[in-house]
């Protein structure tokens, strides 16, 4: 390990949200004379990586904060660290102003109409809970809620008459309000319910991109169609949906849903039609599903753009391996290629303690230094409200490094704040195939084989 | 050129929320504009194009969504009436602002199928909104009574004479014939009423045919925008509350408030349109007296209704299609 | 909390309350969609899963709301004064705070159980008495266990007078013994001859001379009399200046015409003693939370006491259990020559004004207060403002003139406590660690988290038993 000096700081009890860790930690590298920081909660995974990484961790639990730095003034950067964590983002608040320390209490303060909850998972049940008791709907982005909570949690917003979408639930758009990983879309005629942020993400930047705009996205997390839960927030989305005026035609993003869940779906009365966009072996894809909605619609399915490769693919192709930030376009891409090596980033598993692929891109950029030559590596780049502003600033020179053949499916629309055609121009200009499709790009890598 | 010197200077970035209606002008290539009017949340600017909107609203906070408006998310700049602006190749230059939309709404939200039994029942409280500017008015009278026979002649004669008359940035007389103007494009649609939705489009071609000559900017961009059935989100809620989708006495209380008079003259175009919609529908309306002129009318005229291009109307109802763009 | 009425969620961009990731926030304010932060902390160590249990339990909205509902709807009267002997078991003293023995008794519990023994002619002189007390020849029992409080050391003995106050509402009652005024004086833990001299005056003056005027007054409103005080600057725990002179005007003319030989002895004493109202408002905060008691699955706080030694809270869904955890040194102004090193640990049942709304969660509408236990004015709005984020509710006659009216935070809910880690607020006097050193400050006190969060597993631990 390095001779430059290093220092690990623990502040008990100090609590600040991943990715306004990960931004501190971010400014704190690139500072001259620094050559690791890393600022995280002291979860097992962080404890692990920072002792990976050379450093010595004192004695801390997943409720303290590790300020870890190697640099030629330790003591100056630990205390850079402080003054930016001291100016993350907080609640703006009058000296004597109290902040909303709970759901509970923002709820009975202002009259909102939507509750965001994107804590740790262990502790999202509890916000959810305060917004259903207190008759708002939910959106739960935050993911690692047992399926028994999430079952209580939309049995009672039965009883109150909202809705619940998640957890899990990655996507929303409200009346053009995006929240969560969501794009820039145009008011329309098509509304989504999804079990998959993802998955809503890819058809409804298709549509946009065929001229059709979409009503609302409802969420309503990747288990709702299973047994245990048995479809209560889908139900309920498509009815709220079916008496949206605006709303005209709805497409019903989902895994295969559970068999009985599958016949109360069928069952309820709907006056509007409703495209199922279910991924199962030899099922449509999402970009079919788009396609037969505007087909529906009355519109006609135009070209989706793709950028086609600067240079031809190397012919010793052996194998496609997934780099995904999204799970249902992984799924979807292990689908169409039949590869088993399509890794979801965006999984549990990954983002325990740490931000989410489409904002952190450092596991991503690590896996594609180290693919192999023979590799053709298939990954999305997905744009949109919350997703990283420049995700091309760090994967796109990732890209041009790996020896690996690289697809990209760029999942954005043109109203997006990265600027999808800069976008693709920089991922092309590293090298890779762009599509907008990310069944065209799966299917595209496998032509490569 | 004074917008270039601008571009050189250091410019913020900031982002907002833009009504669909700017959105021709705003993806249009950039034009020039100036800024029209400064009140403490919002400014209005005027963009040389041909396109409508050609007056955008950059509001803040709380200040009226009006359907052609740009709301920031952030703090107006410091700008005074004069000051050169830009609109256009999705942004607005203004001030040290360069202001890109994050998020659209829809200033028309269609309604869905309404019955004009359901209509009726919620018409009665549309009577007497407080103070409209326009009380007694024998034009507007000839307006309403028009509109309810479906007498085409007498309907677009009284709009052209109500086009920027009053006080005001938005005069009575515009606000009237917005009220109505959507009104009769999103309930005429909403119960089915097909000739109520044809006057709409007549009525449409007559006040924007030259209401950039005949009113202030801002009211004829409003008239522009009313055309296409676009309005602020206090109409839209009243429309709402008509159709039955929300409770309609608080929503007519809030556009009661709009302004010093436009919110009760706007209700008073609402009131118009729905008297009209439900007498061209054939069911019965709410006040008998609205409609005691309905037999004396001749009946050619009502029959010109139905068929525009037989009228000796000048202009086409260029419109008359309805819906946003 | 009542549910709203349901907004029409997909008719306009909601304004969205977000909680958790801030860079989603961000997003949403980047759009012009109006936003509500919660400043989120993860919620105490250990807690989460019992959290959700208790959250979830079907019973605990109406629990609560039955619970807290009683709390605030209560209407304390006070109905007149009792020797403590008509009360009072045979052999037993009372004492403030959870169960103690003599043994984990601190020096201000001692003093003034030897105070109490030496009053009642149990023992010749200190020595004796505390013998006597460490053999057990008096039985020991928490005030609270007999529907009664007591400030500070709060022993009562047989031949004290107490306040009697009863709940007009729910048909409650509530003793607490009377004010000796401040310096040295037996709950302080002073046991000297002027202390007990005082305490033989109270006896055969003092409480006869009240028994007989409120027997003249009639039953006095306390609760419209604790409103006013609050409008008039008390916050009804450290600070009873109003209260005290409210209470004195309805006395004094029944005082002069039942008690004529006493009556400026009497109304001279109490005027000479800015807290005497604090036992009266005791009482009424006591038979207040007492309504509360017995909910099945609530989580609210129905009693926090000290006994010197140990913190104690009871819990409207547990019963009569104590939970507990060590009683902290407070924080703030030393009289004389005191320090911190002088300081027993917190003592007294004077909490259950805070347990009722009053206090600490009243402090805003004391700003004189910040004098007395250090800070400043910002500190009192800003520790009621606080104070919102741990109760259910709001009290409806108990309100706070500078916070527009407000009503005072009020019932502490344990769920709340552990999620915000945020602890009830308490001004507290401080007693001297040594036994008979009296009163040596004032200030605020942190309770201590173990005796919350035990409280909140084992209501998790009960809710798991019910299904």
């Amino acid at each position: 390990m390095s001779d430059t000096p290093a220092a690990v700081v623990v502040r008990r009890g100090a609590y600040h949200d991943s990715v306004a860790l990960m931004r501190v930690s971010r400014a704190l590298s690139d500072l001259p004379g620094v050559e690791a920081a890393m600022v995280a909660m002291a979860t097992e995974l962080n404890v692990t990586i920072l002792r990976e990484l050379g450093f010595t961790v004192p004695e801390a639990g997943p409720g303290d904060l590790l300020v870890a730095v190697r640099a030629h003034d330790p003591g100056a950067a630990v205390e850079e660290a402080e003054r930016r964590l001291a100016t993350a983002h907080r609640p703006q608040a009058a000296a004597q102003e109290q902040p909303p320390l709970t759901t509970r209490s923002a709820a009975a303060a202002v009259d909102a109409g939507l509750v965001l909850v994107s804590t740790p998972g262990e502790y999202a049940f509890l916000e959810a809970y305060d917004a259903v008791e207190a008759g708002l709907p939910v959106m739960i982005f935050s993911d690692g809620v047992p399926v028994e909570r999430e079952r209580q949690l939309k049995e009672l917003a039965e009883t109150r008459d909202v809705l619940v979408m998640g957890p899990d639930c990655g996507t929303a758009v409200i009346a053009g309000a995006g929240l969560g990983f969501a794009n820039v879309l145009t008011p329309g005629p098509a509304g989504v319910v999804a079990a998959s942020g993802t998955g809503a993400q890819q058809v409804t930047c298709l549509l946009d991109r065929a001229g059709v705009g979409v009503s609302h996205v409802l969420g309503v997390g990747g288990r709702d169609l299973s047994a245990e839960v048995g479809g209560l927030s889908t139900m309920r989305a498509l009815r709220m949906l079916d008496d949206d005026p605006a709303t005209e035609l709805i497409v019903l993003v989902s895994k295969p849903p559970a068999p009985e869940v599958a016949r109360a779906v069928r069952e309820l009365p709907l006056r509007t039609p409703v495209v199922p966009a279910m991924l199962r072996e030899g099922g449509p894809d999402l970009t079919e599903a788009a396609e037969q909605a505007l087909r529906l619609l009355g519109r006609s399915v135009p070209e989706w753009p793709s950028w086609p490769a600067w240079h031809r693919a190397r012919p010793s192709a052996e194998r496609i391996t997934g780099v995904y930030s999204g799970g249902t376009l992984a799924t979807e891409a292990a689908l169409i290629t039949g590869s088993r090596d399509i890794v979801d980033y965006g999984d549990d598993a990954y983002t325990r303690g740490r931000a989410h692929p489409m904002i952190d891109p450092t596991l991503r950029v690590e896996a594609l230094a180290g693919a192999a030559e023979t590799d053709v590596v298939l990954m999305d780049v997905v744009l949109g409200h919350g997703a990283d502003p420049d995700p091309a600033a760090s994967l796109a020179h990732a890209v041009a490094r790996t020896p690996a053949t690289v697809v990209v499916a760029l999942i954005g629309t043109d109203g997006d704040p990265q600027d999808l055609h800069r976008q693709a121009a920089a991922f092309r200009e590293a090298g890779a195939a762009v599509f907008t499709s990310n069944a065209q790009a799966a299917r595209h890598a496998r032509s490569l084989l | 050129m004074t917008v270039g010197t601008h571009a050189r200077r250091a410019r913020v970035r900031v982002t907002g929320a833009a009504s669909v209606a700017v959105r021709p002008v705003l993806e249009a290539q950039r034009r020039p504009a100036r800024v029209l009017a400064v009140f403490p949340q919002g400014v209005y600017l005027e963009v040389r194009t041909d396109l409508e909107p050609s007056v955008i609203a950059v509001i803040t906070g709380e200040a009226v969504r009006l359907p052609n408006s740009v709301l920031l998310a952030a703090h107006l700049p410091p700008v005074t009436v004069g000051d050169d602006a830009s609109v256009g190749d999705r942004v607005i230059e203004l001030g040290p602002l360069t202001l890109g939309v994050r998020r659209w709404w829809d200033p028309a939200p269609p309604l869905g199928p309404l019955d004009a039994a359901t209509l009726a029942g919620a018409a009665a409280l549309l009577d007497d909104p407080p103070n409209p500017g326009l009380a007694g008015n024998g034009t507007v009278g000839l307006l309403a009574s028009s509109c309810a026979d479906g007498w085409l002649l007498g309907a677009v004669t009284a709009a052209e004479q109500l086009v920027g008359l009053g006080p005001g940035l938005t005069p009575s007389g515009d606000d009237v014939l917005a009220g109505l103007l959507v009104t009769l494009r999103h309930l005429g649609t909403a119960t089915g009423a097909e000739r109520a939705v044809r006057l709409a489009g007549w009525l449409a071609a007559t006040v924007t045919y030259d209401a950039r000559t005949r009113t202030t900017p801002i009211s004829a961009t409003l008239l522009h925008c009313a055309a296409h059935g676009a309005a602020s989100p206090e109409v839209t809620a009243v429309l709402r509350g008509l159709a039955g989708r929300q409770a309609l006495r608080p929503a007519l209380r809030r556009l009661h408030r709009l302004g010093h008079t436009s919110g009760s003259d706007l209700a008073h175009g609402i009131a118009i349109g729905v008297t009209a919609i439900l007498a061209l529908s054939g069911t019965q309306p709410p006040e008998p007296n609205a409609t005691v002129d309905l037999e004396s009318r001749e009946p050619n005229a009502t029959i010109g209704l139905e068929s525009p291009e037989r009228t000796t109307m000048s202009g086409a109802p260029a419109t008359a299609s309805g819906g946003m763009p | 909390m009542t549910p709203r009425p349901r907004a029409a969620l997909l008719d306009a961009p909601p304004h969205v309350i977000t909680v958790g990731a801030g860079l989603l926030d961000e997003a949403l304010r980047a759009q012009a969609v109006r936003t509500t932060t919660v400043d989120w902390r993860p919620p105490l160590p250990g807690t989460a899963e019992a959290l959700a249990t208790v959250l979830a339990d079907p019973r605990r909205q109406a629990a609560n709301e039955r619970a807290v509902g009683r709390l605030l709807s209560a209407r304390p009267h006070l109905a007149g004064v009792r020797r403590a002997s008509e009360v009072l078991p045979a052999g037993t003293f009372l004492h403030a705070g959870p169960p103690i023995t003599w043994e984990r008794a601190s020096g201000p519990m001692r003093g003034a159980l030897v105070g109490a023994m030496l009053l009642e002619g149990l023992a010749g002189d200190e020595r004796e008495a505390g013998d006597r007390l460490a053999a057990g020849a008096v039985e020991l029992a928490p005030c609270h266990e007999h529907a009664a409080v007591g400030p500070m050391a709060g022993v009562v003995s047989p031949s004290m007078w107490l306040f009697e106050v009863n709940d007009a509402e729910h048909g409650g009652t509530a003793y607490c013994s009377l004010n000796e005024g401040l310096g040295k004086v037996l709950r302080y833990g002073a046991y000297g001859p002027q202390v007990l001299e005082r305490l033989r005056w109270m006896d055969e003056v003092l409480g006869p001379a009240l028994a007989a005027a409120l027997e003249r007054t009639g039953p006095i409103d306390l609760r419209a009399l604790m409103a006013q005080a609050l409008q008039m600057g008390d916050e009804l725990h450290n600070r009873n200046r109003a209260a005290t002179s409210l209470l004195l005007r309805v006395l004094a003319p029944a005082l002069v015409e039942t008690a004529s030989e006493h009556a400026a002895s009497v109304l001279r004493f109490i005027d000479g003693n800015d807290h005497f109202f604090l036992n009266a408002g005791m009482a009424a905060a006591k038979v207040s939370a007492d309504a509360a008691r017995d909910e099945p699955g609530s989580s609210l706080v129905v009693a926090m006491a000290r006994n010197g030694t140990d913190f104690g809270v009871q819990v409207s869904g547990l019963g009569g259990r104590w939970f507990t955890g060590p009683a902290g040194v407070p924080d703030g102004l030393y009289l004389g020559s005191y320090g911190p090193a002088d300081a027993n640990p917190d003592i007294g049942d004077s909490t259950i004004t805070e347990t009722s709304g009053l206090g600490g969660f009243a402090m805003a509408a004391a700003p004189a207060i910040v004098r007395f236990v250090g800070g400043e004015v910002g500190d009192a709005v800003r520790a009621t403002r606080s104070m919102y984020e741990i109760t259910l509710a709001e009290h409806p006659a108990y309100q706070i003139p500078g916070l527009g009216f407000r009503g005072t935070p009020v019932g502490i809910d344990v769920a709340l406590v552990a999620r915000t880690g945020l602890l009830p607020v308490v001004n507290t006097g401080i007693a001297g660690r040594v036994a008979g050193t009296g009163q040596v400050g004032a200030g605020l006190v942190k309770p201590p988290v173990e005796a919350f969060t035990s409280a909140l597993l084992t209501l998790a631990q009960s809710v798991s038993d019910q299904f």
